[in-house]
């Protein structure tokens, strides 16, 4: 039972993986919280279902729901990020919130707060590995979450894009001075974070087979909680934070102490605050103080 | 006299402006809570049971509610003082968590159940406390105090240079908001007469906070104008039917594009103290 | 400085026009008379879909009196307010209604977390609150004599569902899964389901470990192997149906096809969708399907309404709730023409309590289901059917009464 319970935890860890990166990207490079992630998540899940419905395959149907996640994310970049660029950082965090309240009222309004659900299982083949069972949109999940981690980590570290990204994070003012546009950084990074929720949302709500327009709230939050462990500078820092508090998550389930699993969740996420507050892994950034 | 819905809705608007006051207590010296609905679920369970299981008084119940939450703001505070800015809001959204899965778990409090049996309180004594603590804060924004508060915001190293006990303040400012919060929280439980612990969730801590930065948050009375808002609003709103929280969502978006500062600050504050016949 | 002065005008402005826009009361008092009553719905928030449906439920009902000459000649007018699944909005619509827009009697609000603060609002200010869809243990109780229920305690209702249960798939052991917060599942499977397994020699196999989840969680895949590792007869899912759709799809995906037993929370037509192998039973006062003159013309008047609703599914069918609303409004219309109500302002104390007198006294009133009346507690005396879903299809297995046997209300 404990293989079939890591296997368990790796999978939600992973979905926690996406999320906490699509938020981490915003708050790394911009130090905003943007709270309408969750809700670009529970759409993306939507656009999946609405593609999947359609007919088309499972790629096309995780592009279409990056793309309508990302043009939303970038709506939310001009109206409420960039007026409020040079507040403190409330202001835009609040102004997501705002966003994010619009867009479970008009999911709601579009397919009902009832669970949509799909009548077949994408890919509903299980294999057997000695007592572990898995299934192909498991499989699925967690091989398109390492590459969707692989190819943003290529996409920050390697390429103009991401030393432009990386410049902005690290100073803006000096990033300018360096011909980088800031503005249109600003808006790839939240472009760019809000693909990876949107694509966070097809893969799990086509795993789940289930989805509804409040479903982006409570594991918006453990995200968050991913992305602290995590740290909000490095990358790979989500990759391993995710699958560990999945398996702190499932193995707290599996030991009795279902009632408590949000308790110890967040009470491991404030240790790793105070003793590492850069993350598991540490982080190069200096240690900036943020106006609130 | 007003009608007893508008008078439900005051009664909103007081307990809404004591969460509101606690998370601009805070932000005066800098710092961002995102988990002060925690400590208003402290003061609701406690002074519930103070008054319902113990059964003392409530003003007393509330004094203990909150001198013991204050005390317990103080024990976060200490950590708190090693994290700064955003990583400084985390970490409260995640004790207000753990605060709201440790209620759901204390079975002789109800858990998911609920608690009840308490006695209902007027506006009036809503009002009273409301009022006390707002005037408290603001005669406390022309104490020495709160200049060294504002100076620990505006430059922490510098306030230390100068001989601010930066700790004692910061620590100080996390105990007098958590107390403030669970005022809010006891009369809370004693107006609806029902708790449960997700009344006390992420999204009451947020409403805080909106309040704030709503009504403006560089001066106490903002609270009172956003809490105000954020009760009426939904209200006025409902000819829209099944589209009120998308227009809800916007407004709060419009309003914050036409003032990001809040509708109250200092400058419009003076204008409005100021504008006597010389 | 002008400019932040006019600004934050603006704003003050902006709020003000709104007020302009939506104050006043809700309808124009015309010189006509008026029989008013109100309803809380949760038409936005997680239960927008029932709300809604209650909504078209309680339009119909209006329509059909109106059309038929009203309540001795005064015609119906029902106000109905959204609560936004939040218990302190429920509280402020019931003063609303009961305050500013006179009603004599309101029908809801629909959550037990709502009834649990809404009740004392109603007792205070001395009116009826009938909820639709509360069954937590006891809440009508608490808050007597203005609150009532049209629904039956969980706990009489699973005195039936499980020897049923029982007999019917041979159960000698359970597993209980439940979701820690929601106050009705937490009760029904933290306490009710354990006492009822007991009493029926049925075993809960995790009775020292209770497994729960939290609504809005998606993933409940370690509940569901720890679940299927201690290899029980039957699971016991407490929980609203939405959330129910999360647990029943994992066990299917695990294939953990073991019959599933539960509350009033689970009738849906949605969770039939989860997994049509796995059966599942519970009790339910009324269903889409259900034969008879009075539920067959119901829905067959309300579905065409609910389908072609916007923001309502294509394919819904009248829920339970929709039924019970609709119980609700129906037992004052007659309580307004059995008792003399008059509807005038004048009279508004002493009707409210004419309603509740009639109410109290309420036995064989002509319901959807069959006859209905009120115990002590408020809550409703009425047949019940124990419902078994499989294949996409509920269908009634065995009829129950709230009552001692004998009782005149069944």
């Amino acid at each position: 039972m404990l293989l079939q319970q890591l296997v368990n935890g790796i999978t939600l860890g992973a979905i926690y993986t996406l999320i906490a990166l699509s938020f981490s990207l915003v708050m790394g490079i911009l130090g905003v919280l943007n709270l309408a992630i969750a809700e670009l998540f529970m759409l993306g899940g939507y656009f999946g279902f609405v593609a999947i419905s359609a007919g088309l395959p499972l790629p096309i149907a995780l592009l279409f729901g990056m793309a309508g996640s990302a043009i939303l994310a970038g709506v939310i970049e001009k109206i409420g990020y960039q007026p409020f660029r040079n507040t403190t950082v409330v202001t835009p965090m609040l102004s997501t919130l705002g966003f994010s309240i619009i867009l479970q009222n008009v999911a709601t309004n579009l397919w009902g707060s009832d669970p949509l659900q799909l009548s077949d299982e994408v890919l509903g083949g299980r294999f057997m590995i000695g007592p572990i069972g898995i299934s192909a949109m498991q499989l699925t999940l967690l091989g398109a979450t390492v590459i969707l981690v692989a190819l943003l980590a290529f996409v920050v570290q390697r390429t103009s894009i991401g030393r432009a990204l990386r410049a902005v994070a690290e100073n803006r003012d000096v990033a300018r001075l360096l011909g980088v546009s800031a503005d249109r950084v600003t808006l790839l990074a939240f472009m760019l974070s809000g693909a990876l929720a949107g694509a966070a949302g097809v893969l799990i709500s086509l795993h789940y087979g289930a989805i509804t327009p409040y479903i982006g709230v409570e594991i918006g939050l453990k995200a968050i909680a991913v992305m602290v462990v995590g740290g909000t500078t490095r990358i790979w820092g989500a990759l391993i934070a995710g699958p560990l508090i999945g398996v702190v998550e499932v193995i707290t389930i599996a030991y009795g102490g279902s009632q408590i699993r949000d308790f110890v969740v967040y009470g491991f996420m404030i240790l790793i605050l105070l003793l590492r507050p850069k993350g598991i892994l540490g982080g190069a950034a200096a240690d900036r103080v943020q106006r609130i | 006299m007003m009608s007893t819905y508008y008078a439900g809705l005051l009664a909103d608007v007081g307990i809404l402006l004591l969460g509101a006051l606690s998370v601009y207590i805070i932000l005066a010296t800098g710092q961002l809570s995102l988990g002060n609905a925690g400590f208003m679920g402290i003061g609701a369970y406690l002074s519930s049971y103070l008054t319902v299981t113990v059964g003392i008084p409530l003003t007393l119940a509330l004094v203990i509610a909150a001198v013991t939450a204050g005390a317990i703001g103080v024990i976060v505070g200490f950590p708190a003082l090693r994290l700064n800015g955003i990583y400084l809001a985390m970490a409260t959204l995640g004790f207000g968590e753990m605060v709201r899965s440790f209620f759901l778990n204390l079975s002789p409090m109800g858990g998911s159940e609920g608690f009840h049996g308490m006695q209902h309180i007027s506006n009036g004594y809503i009002w009273s406390w409301a009022s006390a603590i707002l005037l408290l804060v603001m005669i406390l924004e022309h104490s020495q105090v709160w200049l060294e508060m504002r100076a620990v915001r505006d430059d922490e190293t510098a306030a230390g240079l100068v001989g601010l006990n930066t700790t004692i303040i910061k620590v100080g400012a996390f105990g007098f908001a958590a107390a403030v919060a669970a005022v809010s929280g006891g009369l809370f439980a004693h107006h609806h007469l029902y708790i449960e612990p997700g009344n006390f969730s992420f999204e009451r801590s947020i409403d805080f906070v909106l309040a704030v930065i709503l009504g403006g948050s560089t001066v106490s009375p903002g609270a009172l104008i956003g809490a105000l808002l954020l009760v009426m609003l939904p209200e006025y709103l409902r000819f829209l039917a099944e589209w009120r929280f998308a227009a809800f969502g916007a407004l709060l978006i419009a309003m914050l594009l036409l003032r990001r500062q809040g509708i109250l600050d200092r400058s419009l504050f003076r204008a409005f103290a100021l504008r006597r016949p010389a | 400085m002008t400019s932040n002065l006019s600004r934050a005008l603006c704003v003050v402005g902006l709020s003000a026009a709104l007020t302009a826009a939506a104050g006043g009361p809700a309808f124009a008092q015309g010189a006509e008379r008026q029989i008013l009553l109100g309803a809380v719905v949760p038409s936005s928030g997680p239960f927008a879909e029932w709300g809604r449906a209650n909504t078209v439920t309680l339009q119909m009902l209006e329509q059909q009196i109106n059309d038929a000459g009203g309540i001795n000649g005064a015609k119906l007018h029902i106000s109905i307010l959204d609560d936004a699944t939040k218990p302190a909005q429920a509280t402020n619509d019931l003063r609303k209604l009961g305050g500013d827009d006179k009603v004599l009697a309101v029908a809801g609000p629909l959550t037990s977390s709502a009834a649990e603060v809404a009740f004392p609002v109603a007792n205070e200010m001395k009116f009826v609150s009938t909820s639709q869809a509360s069954s937590k243990p006891g809440v009508a109780k608490l808050n007597r004599p203005w609150a009532f229920r049209n629904t039956i305690d969980e706990g009489v209702l699973g005195r039936t569902t499980v020897p049923y249960y029982k007999k019917t798939f041979n159960i000698k052991s359970v597993a209980i899964i439940f979701d820690a917060k929601d106050a009705t599942a937490a009760t029904v499977g933290g306490k009710i389901m354990p006492a009822l397994m007991k009493e029926n020699d049925i075993e809960v196999l995790n009775a020292d470990s209770p497994l729960s989840f939290n609504t809005g969680d998606l993933d409940v895949s370690a509940q569901v192997t720890k679940m299927k590792a201690l290899n029980p007869d039957g699971v016991v899912v407490s929980a609203d149906y939405s959330q129910a759709v999360t647990v029943i799809r994992e066990m299917k995906r695990q294939g953990m096809m073991k019959p599933v037993v539960g509350s009033t929370q689970l009738i849906s037509s949605a969770i039939l969708k989860a997994a049509p192998e796995i059966p599942i039973v519970a009790p339910a006062t009324f269903y889409a399907t259900m034969t008879g003159e009075k539920p067959e013309k119901f829905v067959k008047d309300l579905q065409p309404l609910l389908r072609k609703t916007s923001g309502l599914p294509p394919e819904i069918e009248p829920s339970m709730y929709d039924a019970n609303i609709y119980e609700i409004v129906s037992i004052y219309i007659d309580a307004i023409k059995a008792t003399g109500v008059t509807g005038k302002p004048e009279d508004l104390e002493a009707d409210r309590s004419k309603i509740r007198d009639h109410m109290a006294k309420l036995a064989g009133f002509p319901g959807l289901g069959g006859p209905i009346g009120f115990n002590d507690d408020g809550d409703a005396i009425k047949a019940f059917y124990i419902l078994q879903g499989e294949n996409g299809a509920w269908q009634s297995k065995v009829r129950g009464c709230s009552a001692a046997p004998g009782h005149p209300g069944c």
